[in-house]
């Protein structure tokens, strides 16, 4: 029992520090309360067992490195638009392209300016 | 001549119905999309409609605008940059041209329609990328036939705005036939009610739409609305959607140069 908590926080805080690094940063509050459950578990089981209790210390330290990364994504990220400049130049080279094709469309009647 | 002079004023009110009193040059609307991951929406992208006056020797055009570009924390992951154009008539919203060139994630398509609406024709080009052609691009040529008031998704967007919602009872829909990838789909509208609605811009009063796509499994369940402004300018101003792969939303950023 002692071994699988500490299989099963080593796993969820590993996933709390990756999901922390990408995007999606806001999920890994998910595993990292997890780990943090699992991590106490194993802990106190070890306790009991009079095991060492060096693979929790892991756990832990990895979930506190996943919740300061998380926060600091939360408080800071921006949700700004990337580099727009070459989409700018498609949507210019487009317009040029569109002003000589519209030269040679047929308007119907009703839509022809008064 | 009372008869016919009723008649005259029926007609002539009749047609200024008929007109566009939603949009002008110069608008532009600004939204987030979102979508749901693991329960969580997430702020993936920003989309913009904008409208701007075009000037051919023989007419005066409007050119809709669309953009999708995602956020740059996301842009290594998975960039986009979709660029959709319509150049349609200021009074009936009718397209002369249309224009989609999608950059999703390395994957590359670009659609051109070139109507002719004398003969209910479209002149269309797909163009993708092949690493079999010289030029680094498969074209398609093809002509597709289309049946009267077929528009492009932009051109549909735009002239739902026209409509008189106001006018419309609870549970009255209306069908459009928008041509998408060379074939003709039927999306209908189904007026739901009004709503009010806390927006970026404050609490707004909307109209609540339900959208189905006819024949077409694109989009999923019956959980696909869209919420107008219950003003003149019939904005867009908040959309769900549930496709195969997740549902989404598009919210109300920043709106500017509106006709009222």
């Amino acid at each position: 029992m002692r071994l699988t908590f500490i299989i099963l926080g080593l796993i969820t805080s590993i996933l709390a520090v990756i999901l922390a690094i990408l995007p999606l940063y806001i999920l890994s509050f998910i595993p990292a309360i997890l780990a943090i459950l699992f991590g106490l578990l194993g802990f106190f089981k070890s306790k009991k067992a009079h095991k060492p209790t060096h693979t929790t210390q892991l756990i832990f330290l990895l979930t506190i490195i996943a919740f300061a990364i998380a926060t600091y994504q939360t408080v800071y990220s921006t949700t700004e638009v990337g580099d727009t400049e070459q989409l700018e130049l498609r949507e210019e080279s487009s317009l040029e392209d569109s002003m000589n094709e519209l030269e040679d469309i047929e308007i119907i009647d009703s839509d022809i300016a008064d | 001549m009372q008869r016919l002079l009723i008649a005259l004023l029926l007609l002539t009110s009749l047609s200024i119905e008929a007109q566009n009193n939603a949009f002008i040059a110069g608008e532009k609307l600004t939204f987030t999309a979102s979508y749901n991951m693991s329960g969580l929406m997430t702020d993936l992208a920003q989309v913009t409609m904008e409208t701007s006056e075009v000037k051919t020797s023989s007419a005066t055009l409007l050119r809709l605008k669309g953009t999708a570009t995602t956020y740059s924390k996301w842009d290594s992951f998975f960039k986009i940059r979709d660029l959709y154009e319509s150049y349609v008539s200021p009074k009936t919203v009718t397209p002369y041209l249309y224009k989609r060139e999608i950059n999703e994630g390395g994957y590359y398509k670009y659609v051109k329609y070139n109507y002719n609406h004398k003969t209910r024709t479209v002149k269309s080009v797909l163009r993708k990328k092949s690493k079999n052609f010289e030029s680094g691009f498969w074209d398609r040529n093809s002509t597709v036939t289309i049946t009267a008031g077929t528009r492009d998704i932009m051109a549909t967007l735009y002239q739902l705005r026209t409509l008189d919602i106001h006018k419309a009872p609870v549970g009255a829909s209306d069908t459009f036939t928008v041509l998408f990838d060379n074939k003709e789909t039927k999306f209908s509208f189904t007026m739901m009610g009004k709503e009010t609605l806390n927006t970026a811009l404050g609490k707004m009063q909307c109209y609540k739409l339900k959208l189905n796509v006819i024949g077409n499994d694109v989009l999923k369940g019956n959980s696909n609305f869209l919420w107008l402004s219950a003003d003149q300018n019939k904005i867009p101003v908040f959309a769900k959607f549930k496709v195969a792969v997740g549902s989404g939303e598009l919210r109300i950023k920043d709106v500017s140069g509106l006709k009222n």
